[in-house]
């Protein structure tokens, strides 16, 4: 197509420079020819092009959809050729500016934001977590640790609980409390109504195991060590929790109560902490890559396991808020903490395997 | 198939004096935007602008307002079922939470539907783009977004439920909250594709996407002035390109006072001995322009690339 475009611009410079009556200084410009040939195919093009940025590629009639890969490809061509033999800056800039955003036209995403979300969260997502599953063993195995040194050390003695656990976090408990304290304020308290049980939910994703999560997180940054060092503080204070009802015989009690939220949060956890050990993963083992290149190439993973663990703190802030007081026997807490943690694991590790179709 | 590249001094011929970034940008009045190439699948690179800090806090303030009023919207209906009865704390939180939703549907919806732009990049002309030169895919969206929360919502979020307890002491998380919400904030200053964390994450960058226009061509004429190949050998692409932006350029009151000045001073340059007249200067500008031109792009042709006046014809040598 541009070599009969070539051959008309030639013809129509011969033609010019053998009419009798050209004036003896007219000059005949290669470039302003080749624009002269070119130049309706470029606004036309301009015009379906304005026409998409502002309303969209479906407001296009079927003959304009036609024509625009036409038209973006001739101009891409245009563009071309105008770098080697014009120096007119404005027709330079123009057709590389018309270039560019008939190419953003021509080759944007088609899909519309339901379906880029639903794929997002039934293939991405759980793809990113599968990807993991190594950095998620090794900081569950963190957290546990955690939790047994924190329930050795607080049974056997209950100075430890002050350590281990926050004051803000505590909210009054501690080796002072009795078993009847613990089971008429927090386990078996009543449900405090609808709207402080949404403002319990809310409070969640602000929270301070949210806070620790997320900077386990960020700190896989440095190398991964203090991402272990704050899991392995997080199953402390869990650990010390537990070993102060099991002082109390409460265990079984205490066990059903963390664990309708329980097993979602810490779950959102592991998979934060996992995030931090896939970007310290990359940062330490770049490959071929340099590091942070290595980072920006991969990290896309563990931002969607960070996304993952937002959406998991949402349904543990549900559960904590809106089920946990109103669900009063043990048994009951159980099976929804660990019907839970079976759907997550099933999500995550079945979700999308399917081919894309 | 696709790739960005630095292009910033592209143009430069080795061995003469290069136009130069400073020189361009004072002269063509051009934007100080970096610039990165993108290789189309057909082959083509083609040049984009990476957007300035600046803008992108502006457009970031235009959907902060936009998605704020949204919020508010939501928020009333609510705070009026539940009555002022219950604490500023459970307020704030709904709040916060509400806040958390409106914004994230928001940016991830717009981002989609409108290929790369939310209401606030729009008005300034900014746009997000995969920095492969790919297609920008949902799932970097979402993760371009949702890393803002992590980068600055929920420790601010964070930093505001817990700002009333702490008493003088230095509280060392609200301490580490601040550094890490610094950290983010300077992230796009500190690296040359402008990127923030969800950027760097992602694999986009966020471009400004101007419009520009296409003028008229200056050459579509008759000469009446007739120079010498020896007259116009003496300047190179850039002093050619510079001409054509002050010919180009809307006519005020100053305008002719530059012309003849311009006039004078190729008249002396290139050996001009007969005076122009006054009336004449603007005919001249442009003849001189035209056969400048012509001959400069058919010595292009033959591969003696001119870059400006102090360099030597590449095929002379």
């Amino acid at each position: 197509m541009s070599d009969i475009a070539l051959a008309t611009d030639q013809a129509r410079i011969a033609a010019r420079m053998a009419a009798p009556d050209a004036a003896k200084h007219e000059l005949v410009l290669k470039s302003s020819e080749f624009r002269k040939g070119r130049e309706a195919g470029w606004r036309e093009l301009e015009r379906l092009v304005r026409q998409i940025e502002r309303r969209g590629v479906r407001s296009l009639s079927l003959d304009d959809l036609q024509q625009l890969p036409i038209l973006y490809r001739a101009a891409l061509s245009s563009l071309s050729v105008a770098r080697s033999i014009a120096l007119d800056r404005n027709l330079l800039l123009y057709l590389e500016n018309l270039a560019l955003r008939a190419y953003f036209a021509v080759y944007a995403t088609r899909a519309n934001p339901i379906d880029g979300l639903r794929d997002f969260f039934v293939r991405d997502l759980p793809a990113a977590v599968r990807a993991a599953r190594w950095h998620i063993l090794i900081a569950a195995a963190a957290l546990l640790v955690g939790v047994a040194a924190g329930f050795i050390l607080t049974a056997y003695d209950e100075a430890w609980f002050s350590s281990l656990m926050p004051s803000e976090l505590a909210g009054g408990r501690g080796p002072a409390s009795t078993a009847a304290d613990l089971r008429a304020k927090e386990l078996f308290a009543p449900w405090p109504g609808a709207a402080a049980a949404f403002g319990i939910f809310a409070n969640v994703l602000f929270s301070h195991n949210t806070l620790v999560g997320l900077m386990c997180f960020g700190l896989g940054l440095a190398a991964g060590v203090p991402t272990l060092m704050l899991t392995v503080y997080q199953g402390l204070s869990l650990g010390a929790f537990i070993a102060l009802h099991f002082n109390r015989g409460l265990t079984v009690d205490c066990l059903g109560w963390v664990s309708i939220h329980g097993t979602t949060e810490l779950g959102a956890v592991i998979l934060l902490a996992a995030g931090g050990l896939v970007i310290a993963d990359k940062i330490l083992f770049p490959g071929r890559y340099a590091r942070l290149e290595n980072l920006a190439l991969h990290g896309r993973q563990a931002a969607q396991m960070a996304v993952g663990a937002i959406l998991m703190l949402f349904v543990a802030g549900i559960l904590e808020g809106g089920f946990r007081q109103l669900v009063q026997s043990t048994p009951a807490r159980f099976a929804i903490g660990l019907g839970m943690a079976a759907l997550w694991l099933v999500y995550f590790s079945c979700c999308g395997r399917r081919a894309r179709p | 198939m696709s790739a960005v590249h630095d292009v910033s001094g592209r143009n430069s011929p080795p061995g003469a004096p290069p136009p130069g970034r400073a020189r361009a940008v004072q002269v063509f009045e051009e934007s100080r935007r970096q610039k990165r190439e993108i290789v189309t699948p057909e082959g083509v690179p083609i040049t984009v602008e990476v957007a300035d800090y600046g803008e992108r806090l502006t457009a970031f303030v235009i959907d902060f307002a936009i998605w704020t009023l949204l919020t508010f919207a939501v928020y009333l209906p609510i705070f009026a079922l539940i009555g002022a009865t219950h604490a500023s704390l459970i307020a704030i939180a709904i709040a916060l939470f509400l806040g958390f939703l409106v914004r994230n549907l928001y940016f991830i919806y717009f981002e989609l539907a409108w290929q790369g732009a939310t209401p606030g990049k729009r008005v300034i002309g900014l746009r997000v783009i995969d920095r492969r030169g790919g297609p920008l895919t949902a799932s970097a969206v979402i993760a371009r977004n949702l890393t803002r929360e992590i980068e600055m919502f929920i420790p601010l979020g964070i930093l505001l439920q817990s700002g009333r307890s702490s008493g003088g002491a230095i509280d060392w998380s609200e301490l580490s909250l601040g550094v890490w919400l610094l950290f983010f904030a300077a992230l796009p200053v500190i690296n040359r594709d402008r990127m923030r964390g969800g950027d760097l994450i992602a694999g986009t960058m966020v471009i400004a996407l101007p419009r520009r226009a296409l003028s008229s061509d200056l050459v579509e004429r008759t000469v009446a002035f007739a120079f010498t190949p020896q007259q116009l050998q003496v300047y190179g692409a850039f002093e050619l390109q510079v001409l054509e932006e002050l010919l180009r350029r809307p006519l005020n009151a100053a305008t002719p006072q530059v012309l003849d000045e311009v006039c004078d001073k190729i008249c002396r340059k290139i050996g001009w001995s007969e005076p122009v007249p006054r009336g004449d200067v603007l005919t001249f500008l442009r003849d001189f322009y035209t056969a400048e031109r012509a001959y400069l792009e058919r010595e292009q042709l033959f591969g003696k690339i001119k870059a400006d006046k102090y360099a030597q014809p590449a095929g002379s040598a």
